[in-house]
């Protein structure tokens, strides 16, 4: 029974990952037409039909950076992105502060004071306390 | 280098400020005790997610919250050799204080040059904004405590070279 459940599991990862590279590839030719808002808007949808997998985490992950380094004006990015997103991007922001690469960590800090402004404390502490949908 | 010392520290005393929701649990385990939850980590329902923030690759801060304990450990820029041996020494003798501070904890968590554990008798006694104000003075003072130390030991080790030298001139 759990060996049909992994295997499930397994298919189901390899799914995710081939609409992940899908996405990806959609992102790069958002960012060619200098779009950053709407790749990133892109790179947010769906992360929640996500299995625990750690590949499809990182994955994900991976396509998210990409549009998150490309965003040069953060106010203007912050007012177009619907609030639904605030949750997710704040749970993203936190991750790429723990990478400890230092472009990352500035543009996430950059990004993380305006989010806080925004979406307020509320923001944090639903990451704070979400242990079943990490990211 | 100042231009990211900003955004970081508000960063952390934002996290702060949503991560200091303390209050009284006792122990579920025992009866009649009271332990902060953040140290023992028995039972994973009473914590919430660790949070790690860094501004470079040598600097970090990582704040960890339970119930009623939360838990800030930060790990100080040291750029060179003699930075490293004065950071350990002055905070060494911060730590072995701790009872002056209340909210400092003796030892470090294992790879952070610091630690401080805030229980919900903390914020009973004292102000939980105050409380962050002192944890983000506290990350600034270091820096500016550490330069210091750094350049009266230089200046130092500059007049005694000099002086011991000017015998052989």
């Amino acid at each position: 029974m759990a060996r049909a459940e992994r295997f499930v599991e397994a298919d189901n990862a390899e799914a995710i990952i081939t609409r992940i590279e899908h996405k990806s590839r959609k992102i790069e030719s958002l960012l060619k037409q200098y779009k950053p808002v709407e790749a990133l808007k892109t790179a947010l949808e769906g992360t929640y039909a996500m299995t625990g997998d750690e590949r499809c985490k990182s994955a994900h992950w991976i396509a998210v950076h990409r549009a998150l380094m490309a965003i040069k004006d953060v106010d203007g990015m912050l007012s177009s992105l619907d609030p639904e997103y605030y949750d997710i991007l704040m749970k993203y922001l936190y991750r790429g502060l723990a990478t400890g690469d230092r472009p990352t960590c500035d543009q996430c800090l950059r990004i993380h004071e305006k989010l806080t402004e925004k979406a307020g404390l509320g923001c944090i502490l639903r990451f704070l306390t979400d242990t079943v949908n990490t990211v | 280098m100042a231009s990211t010392l900003r955004p970081y520290l508000t960063c952390i005393r934002n996290t702060l400020d949503a991560a200091m929701c303390l209050q009284n649990f006792p122990c579920q385990e025992v009866e009649r005790h009271n332990k902060p939850e953040v140290e023992l980590k028995s039972s994973p329902e009473l914590l919430l997610n660790p949070v790690l923030i860094c501004r470079n690759e040598s600097e970090k801060c990582l704040i960890e919250t339970s119930i009623n304990s939360l838990r800030i450990s930060l790990k100080v820029k040291q750029a060179d050799e003699l930075e490293n041996i004065l950071t350990k020494k002055f905070l060494r003798f911060l730590s072995m204080r701790a009872e002056a501070f209340q909210v400092l904890r003796r030892k470090p968590v294992q790879g952070y040059d610091i630690s401080f554990l805030i229980t919900n008798y903390h914020c009973e006694e004292m102000q939980k904004h105050k409380l962050i104000d002192f944890i983000v003075q506290f990350m600034e003072d270091i820096d500016k405590e550490i330069s210091e130390l750094k350049m009266s030991v230089n200046t130092r080790g500059r007049l005694v070279a000099t002086e011991f030298l000017k015998q052989f001139i």
